[in-house]
């Protein structure tokens, strides 16, 4: 199936001048059913006309739609530990994937790899809100999303399956949050970006999940009595069931 | 086989889900408190988010005080009229708690709020208890009776007096809706039923009878976390109706089984028991707050 996707992907792929790449993904749509526990998806693509025999870098980075994190700081006072210091940053990615074929460092300078927002380190928020120095607060937030899974770098999680082929499994964890996503795949060589390629994908809920946040969302006092209908008729029901046993 | 909780927008294996509901439920049938004050605790250590947890366990201890007053009222162990006095207090009080809420979570210390409310609360009570009970558990064995105090307090000068047929007292209308009130502060702010503060209080200051403490206050516990659920959802959309599900399965399993645990033992054991978990849930929370913590950082979404 994979094969054949890549087939169609290099037939179809235009002609032009220079080295650039082909590429697309195992799923461009996930539904988020009862039993969802995260998946897994494969951004694949080729290299056309590569310029040497010498094989180019590859970075796919996988972007989820972004938000503000709040991150507070716990300070002593007296004898308990309590929220002293807040930071919001702005528009950061819910998800964050990146993986190359090498090491970030190996394959491009600093400057390259903040320019195109490539690995953990290039992270930036859009704006930063609040009366400290952001950094040591940009620090705890990409450690607390790596612990949570949803920001993820991995060196030489691209794979060559020839030449001019690769591919790169990317983790989606539960937690991943729904909406849009992009999943670009850079081209690389000699530590310049020569082209980019990006594809959209989508987290969505369907069937009972979406009807049930929907319901909360849309209908939030109709949705609470129900639950309490609910917990109300199961209590009935239990206390029943054991009298007559 | 894991489950997807729509509104917390995590997974969490189906058997942990009702685990925590079934054993939480057999506390609850066993001592007629609602354990939502065990319950929040734990499911924000699997990882649910607190809002979530809060007002998710709103809903299961609805559910689990129901089948444990069901059980309790064909038993004729429930005063109707002094659980009515308490819920128009608690209901009122769930509004105060709701708002409270949502000011603590704007603020950024609900953690924090929440876990010194509970050593304060959870302290004081099972201090209390664990004396009392072990008090008249060395009376019961040296074979003279406890004393049972029989002073008139402040209790009998308020204005406002019923006649609380079967709870065989003549009282103010003012401390059970007071209680009723607090409790419903905390329903809201907590998730819990209240049922670790209610049972002392009907016990140690209103003087009820102890048959008759648990299934009171398992009924006024459904009517006021009813409410809670509800301005919870209506409020912060924060009630999972999935995780509820699921721990409701549980919960009222577990409830029957605790009933019929409970009347085995003897009241004194139920309360040293009841003493011990406060105390002991109270200690952990103590060194949540004071231990210094693994990360200073801590990070919310909006």
């Amino acid at each position: 199936m994979r094969r054949a996707a890549l087939l169609v992907l290099l037939l179809l792929a235009p002609a032009s001048a220079g080295e650039n790449l082909v590429s697309g993904l195992s799923q461009d749509n996930i539904e988020i059913r009862s039993n969802y526990n995260g998946t897994d998806i494969v951004v694949f693509g080729a290299i056309e006309k590569p310029a040497s025999d010498a094989r180019p870098d590859i970075v796919v980075t996988v972007r989820g739609p972004a938000g503000d994190l709040r991150v507070r700081r716990k300070d002593r006072v007296g004898p308990i530990w309590i929220n002293r210091s807040r930071v919001i940053l702005r528009a950061m990615p819910g998800y964050y994937f990146a993986a190359s074929n090498r090491p970030l460092a190996d394959i491009a300078s600093t400057p390259t790899l903040r320019q195109y927002g490539l690995g953990l380190a290039a992270l930036r928020p859009s704006a930063v809100t609040g009366p400290h120095r952001p950094e040591p607060f940009l620090d705890a937030a990409i450690r607390a999303q790596s612990k949570a899974r949803l920001y993820v770098q991995e060196d030489e999680a691209v794979e060559f399956l020839s030449g001019t082929l690769f591919r790169a499994r990317v983790p989606l964890p539960a937690s991943a949050p729904r909406g849009r996503y992009t999943a670009t795949v850079y081209l690389l060589r000699g530590g310049q970006v020569i082209d980019v390629r990006s594809s959209e994908l989508s987290i969505d809920q369907t069937g009972l999940e979406r009807r049930i946040y929907d319901f909360a969302q849309n209908q939030p006092l109709a949705y609470g009595l129900s639950v309490v209908l609910m917990a109300m008729a199961m209590g009935w029901f239990s206390s029943l069931a054991f009298r007559k046993s | 086989m894991e489950i997807y909780l729509p509104i917390a927008q995590m997974s969490v294996h189906w058997l942990v889900l009702l685990g925590l509901g079934g054993g939480i439920g057999f506390l609850s049938g066993l001592l007629g408190v609602g354990g939502g004050f065990l319950l929040t605790p734990l499911l924000i250590f699997a990882g649910i988010p607190p809002a979530v947890a809060v007002a998710t366990t709103s809903s299961h201890v609805t559910a689990s005080s129901m089948s444990g007053a069901l059980a309790q009222w064909r038993k004729g162990a429930i005063d109707l009229k002094m659980a009515a006095v308490m819920t128009l207090g608690g209901v009122a009080g769930t509004f105060a708690g709701v708002w409270l809420f949502a000011i603590l979570r704007r603020s950024g210390q609900m953690d924090v709020t929440i876990s010194a409310a509970y050593v304060v609360l959870l302290g004081t009570i099972g201090a209390l208890m664990l004396r009392e009970s072990l008090r008249s558990l060395r009376a019961a064995r040296s074979g003279t009776p406890a004393p049972r105090r029989t002073e008139r307090g402040w209790l009998h000068g308020l204005p406002f007096k019923q006649r609380f047929a079967a709870s065989r007292l003549y009282i103010s209308v003012i401390p059970p809706a007071a209680i009723g009130f607090a409790v419903g502060v905390l329903s809201a702010v907590l998730g819990v039923g209240g049922g670790f503060v209610v049972v002392p209080a009907m016990i140690y200051v209103l003087r009820m009878p102890a048959n008759i403490v648990m299934g009171t206050s398992l009924a006024q516990i459904i009517v006021v976390t009813a409410a809670a659920t509800v301005l919870q959802a209506t409020n912060n959309h924060a009630v999972d109706a999935m995780l509820a599900l699921w721990l409701v399965v549980g919960g009222v399993i577990g409830a029957q089984f605790g009933v019929r645990a409970g009347a085995k033992l003897r009241g004194e054991h139920l309360r040293l028991l009841l003493a011990v978990l406060v105390l002991g849930v109270a200690l952990r929370l103590l060194y949540g707050l004071v231990a210094t913590p693994r990360d200073l950082f801590s990070v919310g979404g909006s």
